[in-house]
């Protein structure tokens, strides 16, 4: 066979996914290719124009700090930076910034254009090439062939695409965008388990018919808390964003028209997420409320278009621009884009190994939504997982994986590859176990390290966090060693803000963990050594980690005296139907899962306390014979 | 590694019973039960007396065989303690140990320490997993002939109460954006003390069906000169205890095991309690402090031949939260009346007639009655399910406590997955799946 070109990589799909994975991939090294449908399309937000919230911002520092480029570029392209729960722990507190998207898309490519060994493409890939279990390359509508040693799928939405509004129906990846049909085909014919999943988009209105004084508007941050690790400071003009409600009228017309939603005509097959729903759901689901809240969020800074979030909708676009203009404040209101939903196809993410390598073909890689999940955040950390390991792969070195324990992202491969979906899969801060440790703010404490063993952190961007360690430890041992006295001149105003007794001498440490103790307060108290604002985010995390030492402990002495085999190694080539004593069903549920610990069989829904006792006498017992 | 104890002969009563340690801290533990001054010689049998409880009396005399790391059944340090076989001693020695820092065994832990530290081969560990596995249908069958499910039907509520609030809680600090009802903190709180006294209801009910089977401990309390040692010396049938008309001549507690009914007791008679000058009086009374806090049940005494003071005032108030019977002694001398104890009525007797004896008899074994507990029926029997459920109620208490400093709602929801995993492990694991289920059944979440 003979090929027009030859990447050692080769990632299928431009969007949040797959700008992560070709970028990780080049930089370790390969010679890598991503191929798009359409090139000015690059790192689109398809739905909402922004990134972050809560736990999607953590997943979004997290990559930043393994040396991924979506913190950057949304801290270059962001118009409104929120920091979420400030009034809560640090712990559940996430950055959150809505996003110019034309500018967006610009900066993603500029950043894919700039880095080496990366080779953009457009055209469609209609077949995989394969050598038997291996994958050998691509295949384009135009009959090109190209040559890869592994290949990164991240195609989002489109495998298969389908759009609904109202009763029309027509497939394509993206509203405007023509579907994968063919390389869905593939993959059904290769053996891969597919299901179909649904998600939905609101309408977009023209901002100039909007009447802004009917909402309530909601500025951003006065400072700006930066996505990555590398940012300063955040220079881009800021902008607002609105709150507004529906109201009973607008409820009743969705009811009388229900009828009309492919939601409950029947036409969609697919799932589609429960915490995402549209404004048929929430009418329908939750009668008993008399408005729901919207939300008008600017799309840039040189465009009119206005995203009407929380307002997603597949009803008829001509109901659709009826329906708007019975919200107050949007009773002149046009619709530049109507709403829709769209249903994809994904396969089952239990096909996959940590390293996000389907088992049935080596050298393939799957990432985004195509496993199932929702979100741009979700959708870039498995373009960085998988982007690493297929450089990884090419080049013969050892998977990257990161645990549940460490990492969101740890968490989210964990759960998708032993449990699979049933709906989009979201990240929540309730999903990770962890979730006291797996902080935003520490996420470079965390990672970094592995960012650099891996080599996607460059030089520069390790002394600076070095330095940073340097201040941590120096601010540490400062609210470790600093005492407040008795007989210190603040003491008696701290007891009496506090209403209670501080003993004889109490470490800043101690002090932090008080209920209603401000920053502001411990940074009053620091030494003027290392006297430093309250705001600052070293000595917000150097406190966070104090905040939290007692319930670590806690935390830790119940999950690891019941979980204290959660660590242990599962073979991958165990096979669990060998395990004499284990049901047909239970057997079933592993090979499906293919858990790689322990903790995440245990995790596996329908094993029963029977079954992992057996499964872990089997595994202790071969831990043994094999030492 | 902790260090684990259980009970490895089957339980009940037998000529010997045998408690296993195993541990790091397994040696440690065993000197301080033993006071024994030398190194144990590892596997030979020795000879020692084992001191337990209130006062660190002498309890039994066992035969103790030590079993050096590695060469025993676990791999780590491990002590057989052969003691003789009374349910009550038994749980007195597990009780220590746990206090000094042991754990109960969970089911076929020693083995898997055994497995782990390569004491089994893979062969042997087959034939012992083919003994787990049926061990788990004992198990099973057993738990659905005493309980036929019950008490994990009994937990539901509890665990859907603790689910109920998780759920207001994830979805305050997961969707900060959604225009969500503003949680109220007072019923926060009191869902959450219902939970706790239910809880609390659960772990006493243990109590007392608990210890009808393993043996009670029941400590005779009062102020000096009350005939403490009297009633002793006639509930253990012989003059085991030195009385004198002189007040304070119990300087120490004294331990008996008896049999009341059927039903093991070991019975503690302790210092009469006052203030005292003398050293070992002093001492005396701290180790009777020690001994009613242990108790399962106080006897506490009261001379009816005299009007009542001070110290049986304090006495009588400090007792009132405990399991506790009120015995007004003395009943053969003139002055006697019955309404001595502050408007309570006591028990009457005399410890020097034997009047009344046989009736207090009847009411110690009633005081551990199992209707005594509003528990519809269910008992909880096994040692584990109690320790699950204590610590599951110290979570939640934890938890209102946290509610109550007005803490952020992820700290308070670290006692509260703690507690619902502790009642995971009877009743089944909840996962996060199931949790986010509930919030998006309960609020409409979602932009």
């Amino acid at each position: 066979m003979s090929f027009d070109e030859a990447f050692d990589v080769i990632v299928i799909g431009a969007g949040h996914a797959g700008c992560e994975a070709a970028s990780a991939s080049a930089r370790l090294g390969a010679n890598t290719c991503l191929i798009t449908l359409n090139l000015d399309l690059i790192g689109q937000m398809s739905c909402n124009p922004a990134v972050g919230g809560i736990a999607k911002g953590h997943l979004v520092r997290e990559v930043d700090a393994l040396g991924g480029i979506m913190g950057r570029v949304i801290d270059q392209a962001g118009i409104q930076f929120r920091l979420l729960n400030r009034s809560r722990g640090p712990a559940v507190q996430s950055p959150r910034a809505q996003a110019d998207r034309m500018q967006y898309r610009g900066e993603m490519r500029h950043t894919l254009e700039a880095t080496d060994g990366l080779h953009l493409r457009q055209g469609k890939v209609v077949n995989l090439l394969l050598d038997g279990q291996r994958v050998q390359g691509v295949e384009l509508e135009d009959g090109r062939q190209f040559l890869s040693s592994a290949v990164v799928i991240a195609t989002g939405t489109f495998l298969n695409g389908l759009i609904h509004t109202g009763r029309r129906t027509y497939s394509a990846g993206r509203a405007g965008e023509p579907a994968s049909i063919e390389l869905a085909e593939a993959l059904k014919n290769i053996g891969f388990p597919v299901g179909r999943l649904k998600t939905g988009t609101p309408p977009r209105l023209d901002g100039r018919t909007i009447d802004w004084d009917a909402f309530e508007p909601q500025p951003g941050d006065e400072r700006p808390v930066p996505f990555s690790f590398s940012t300063d400071h955040i220079s881009q003009r800021q902008i607002q964003c609105f709150v507004g409600y529906t109201n009973q009228s607008v409820h009743a017309f969705i009811r009388q028209n229900i009828s009309e939603s492919p939601l409950y005509s029947g036409k969609i097959k697919g799932v589609g997420p429960r915490y995402c729903p549209s404004i048929e759901d929430k009418v329908v689901k939750f009668a008993g409320k008399d408005r729901h809240q919207l939300f008008l969020e600017p799309e840039g800074h040189d465009t009119n278009e206005v995203y009407l979030n929380g307002f997603s909708t597949s009803l008829p676009a001509e109901l659709q621009q009826e329906l708007v203009r019975m919200i107050p404040g949007l009773g002149q209101a046009n619709i530049i884009r109507p709403g829709y939903a769209i249903e994809y196809d994904f396969v089952d993410p239990r096909e996959l190994g940590p390293d996000l390598q389907t088992r049935r073909i080596s050298g393939l890689f799957h990432a985004g939504q195509i496993n199932g999940t929702t979100g741009y955040e979700e959708a870039a950390c498995q373009g960085l997982v998988a982007g690493v390991n297929a450089a990884f792969f090419v080049q013969r070195r050892p998977g990257f994986r990161l645990l549940r324990e460490e990492s969101y992202i740890g968490v989210l491969v964990e759960d998708l590859i032993t449990q699979g979906v049933d709906e989009p899969y979201r990240m929540f801060t309730s999903r990770a176990e962890n979730r006291l440790v797996l902080r935003h703010d520490n996420a470079d404490e965390r990672l970094r390290g592995y960012g650099r063993q891996i080599g996607l952190v460059d030089d520069r961007d390790w002394s600076r966090y070095t330095a940073r360690r340097l201040r941590l430890e120096e601010i540490r041992a400062a609210l470790d060693t600093t005492r407040l006295k008795r007989s210190d001149p603040q003491y008696a105003a701290v007891a009496g803000v506090l209403d209670t007794d501080l003993g004889d001498s109490i470490s800043l440490a101690q002090l932090a963990k008080r209920p209603g103790v401000s920053a502001d307060l411990i940074s009053s108290l620091l030494p003027t050594r290392v006297h430093m604002a309250a705001h600052d985010p070293d000595l917000q995390s150097a406190l966070a980690d104090s905040l939290y030492a007692g319930y670590l402990e806690s935390h830790n002495a119940t999950v690891t005296r019941l979980f204290q085999h959660d660590g242990l190694r599962i073979p991958p080539d165990t096979h669990f139907g060998e395990i004499s004593g284990l049901s047909n069903e239970i057997v079933e549920r592993l090979e499906r899962a293919r858990p790689t610990t322990f903790g995440a069989a245990r995790r596996i829904p329908g094993l029963t306390p029977g079954a992992l006792s057996t499964l872990l006498v089997f595994l202790t017992a071969r831990q043994r014979a094999a030492a | 590694m902790s260090t684990i104890v259980a009970l490895s002969t089957p339980r009940g009563r037998g000529a010997i019973g045998v408690i296993r340690l195993s541990g790091p801290s397994a040696s440690s533990i065993v000197q301080s039960l033993t006071r024994y001054q030398h190194e144990f010689e590892p596997r030979k049998a020795t000879l020692v007396q084992l001191h337990c409880g209130p006062g660190n009396t002498i309890i039994d005399e066992v035969l103790i065989t030590y079993f050096k790391s590695p060469n025993s059944l676990t791999g780590e340090d491990l002590f057989e303690i052969a003691c003789h076989g009374s349910p009550a001693v038994i749980r007195q020695v597990i009780d220590t140990s746990l206090s000094l820092g042991a754990r109960l065994a969970g089911p076929g832990e020693f083995t898997l320490r055994a497995l782990s530290n390569g004491k089994i081969d893979l062969a042997e560990a087959e034939a012992i997993r083919d003994l787990i596995d049926s061990q788990t249908e004992a198990a099973a069958r057993q738990a659905a002939r005493q309980l036929g499910g019950e008490l994990s039907k009994a937990l539901e509520p509890l665990k859907n109460s603790l689910l109920e609030v998780i759920v207001i809680l994830e979805s305050a600090l997961e969707f900060v954006e959604d225009d969500l009802p503003a949680a109220s903190q007072n019923e926060i709180e009191d869902t959450l003390k219902t939970v706790s006294k239910k809880l609390d209801h659960w772990t006493k009910s243990y109590a007392a069906g608990h210890l009808l089977h393993d043996g009670v401990k029941v400590a005779i309390t009062g102020r000096p000169n009350v005939g403490k040692s009297s009633l002793f010396n006639k509930l253990v049938e012989r003059d085991r205890a030195i009385v004198t008309d002189v007040p304070g001549t119990t300087r120490d507690t004294l331990t008996e095991a008896i049999d009341i009914g059927g039903i093991p007791v070991v019975l503690t008679d302790t210092a009469g309690l006052r203030t005292s000058v003398d050293d070992i009086e002093t001492l005396g009374i701290a180790r009777a402090e020690q001994a009613m806090s242990d108790a399962d049940l106080i006897l506490l005494v009261i001379d009816g031949s005299v009007p009542t003071t001070t110290d049986d005032e304090k006495l009588i108030s400090d007792t009132a939260n405990a399991r506790r019977l009120l015995v007004v002694n003395k009943s053969d001398l003139t002055t006697f009346s019955p309404e001595a104890a502050n408007g309570d009525t006591g028990l009457k007797v005399s410890a020097k007639t034997g009047e009344g004896i046989d009736a207090l008899r009847c009411a110690i074994l009633a005081a551990f009655d199992s209707k005594g507990v509003e528990s519809g029926g269910l008992l909880i029997t096994n040692a584990r399910h109690h320790d699950l459920l204590a610590r599951s109620k110290r979570e939640v208490d934890a938890a209102i406590q946290l509610l109550g400093e007005r803490r952020s709602e992820e700290l308070i929801l670290v006692p509260l997955h703690n507690g619902l995993r502790l009642l995971g492990e009877i009743t089944g694991e909840t996962t996060s799946e199931e949790i986010l289920s509930r919030v998006f059944a309960t609020f409409c979440i979602g932009k």
